[in-house]
């Protein structure tokens, strides 16, 4: 029964630092390049297996950009913990982290907030290393992560769900597999699928960054 | 610097740094070297919240408790689709395995994410299904799966059209060799069931 507890992540930052990018690539594993700006809110289940079974992130993935907030703090409201994202390839999105942990806990008083620098992955950080000084002030967790490469990308949740039990050892484990059922394919269906596999098979697939 | 560095130490309760174990593109002889990869250092302040979630330490099952491995190996899983474009999507990167049922015998491929380690692959290894080549790649399978089971909110499946591609053209030769043995043991069962 407990595990049936959904815990609010609020997740905040400037626009095309990369927040729904993060999410989709837990969501689905996909990367989206793409920068197409989040209207209001996206609400989003995120769910991790881990050491204490399974634990449920609903991600309220917010409006970077003020001119599609809408609510703005509503969205806030009643959440449990938050991950503040900035871009390591932009300083202007670094010097407003200030501006959304202040609008963040005028509402969400004393809940466990992970500032996350994304785009590591980049050659050119603008924002290096000794710079990221914000969180020491407010004892918020730091991680630098990558949407693209994938570097650090879980740890933010590993953390929040370690104060959300109260800094037990969290560890991930291995998502259930559901059975299979005692169906048998039928070749005869399978050549009917023939044309979209060739006309899938013809199209390239994405850049390789040779990470196997 | 060196005062800076000493004072961030300090601070730090909990701190780790990952090693760069990425690949360094090749460069024209006439560019400056790639410039390191310098990451922050990972900060975990060890602050108290109130406890929101009760729970204890739990053993979760994979369901896979009643199987064997018969081969793993490490690969990039994609999949087709149509919205906007036509385009393949990644979707996941992780060690690929055939597990075969200590009962019944019958054999899967279940493929996990590195780090979440979220299902993004199962199915049966049916023998009708036909591992095709993409074009222009020689470390590369697609196939059409009919039901796949990755997905734990879909107990009846989704259709899926899958690539799956490997660090070499010998591990994509080895994959198919043995994808096909277990095509071949699992049509022996069907048979056998009929």
């Amino acid at each position: 029964m407990a595990e049936k507890e959904q815990i609010k992540l609020v997740l905040v930052g400037d626009g095309g630092v990369g927040k729904t990018t993060f999410v989709q690539r837990h969501l689905t594993g996909e990367f989206e390049p793409r920068y197409i700006p989040t209207l209001g809110v996206s609400v989003h289940p995120l769910i991790f297996y881990t050491n204490f079974g399974k634990i449920h992130f609903n991600v309220w993935d917010t409006a970077g950009q003020e001119k599609f907030g809408g609510l703005r703090d509503g969205y806030y409201i009643q959440g449990n913990c938050a991950i503040i994202m900035f871009d390591v390839t932009s300083r202007i999105s670094y010097k407003n982290v200030p501006n959304w942990h202040s609008d963040l806990t005028r509402v969400c008083e004393n809940i466990p907030i992970v500032l996350c620098g994304n785009k590591v992955d980049v050659k050119d950080r603008k924002v290096k290393p000794s710079q990221i000084v914000f969180h020491r002030r407010y004892n918020l967790s730091y991680y630098d992560v990558s949407a693209k490469s994938n570097y650090n990308f879980e740890k933010p949740f590993v953390w929040l769900t370690s104060k959300l039990l109260g800094n037990k050892a969290v560890t991930l484990v291995q998502q259930p597999t559901l059975k299979l059922p005692e169906t048998v394919l039928d070749s005869n269906l399978m050549s009917l699928y023939e044309k979209e596999v060739a006309d899938a098979a013809a199209l390239p697939l994405p850049e390789d960054n040779d990470d196997l | 610097m060196s005062e800076v560095e000493k004072k961030e130490e300090e601070t730090t309760t909990t701190t780790t740094v990952e090693k760069t174990e990425e690949k360094k593109e090749e460069t024209s002889s006439f560019a400056p070297a790639a410039e390191i990869k310098e990451y922050a250092a990972d900060v975990e302040p060890n602050v108290e919240y109130e406890a929101t979630l009760k729970r204890d330490v739990v053993e979760v099952k994979t369901n896979e408790e009643n199987e064997d491995t018969l081969f793993e190996i490490r690969a990039k899983l994609y999949r087709f689709d149509t919205d906007p474009s036509p385009q393949w999507k990644e979707r996941g990167t992780g060690n690929v395995r055939f597990l075969e049922d200590k009962d019944s015998k019958r054999i899967r491929v279940v493929m996990r994410r590195d780090k979440t380690l979220k299902v993004c692959l199962n199915h049966h290894i049916s023998p009708a299904l036909s591992l095709g080549e993409m074009t222009g790649s020689d470390k590369s399978w697609v196939w059409k799966c009919p039901k796949d089971f990755s997905d734990e909110e879909k107990p009846e499946g989704v259709e899926e059209l899958f690539a799956i591609r490997f660090a070499t053209p010998e591990n994509a030769g080895l994959f198919k060799t043995e994808f096909q043995k277990c095509q071949a043991k699992n049509e022996a069962i069907e048979k056998k069931t009929e």
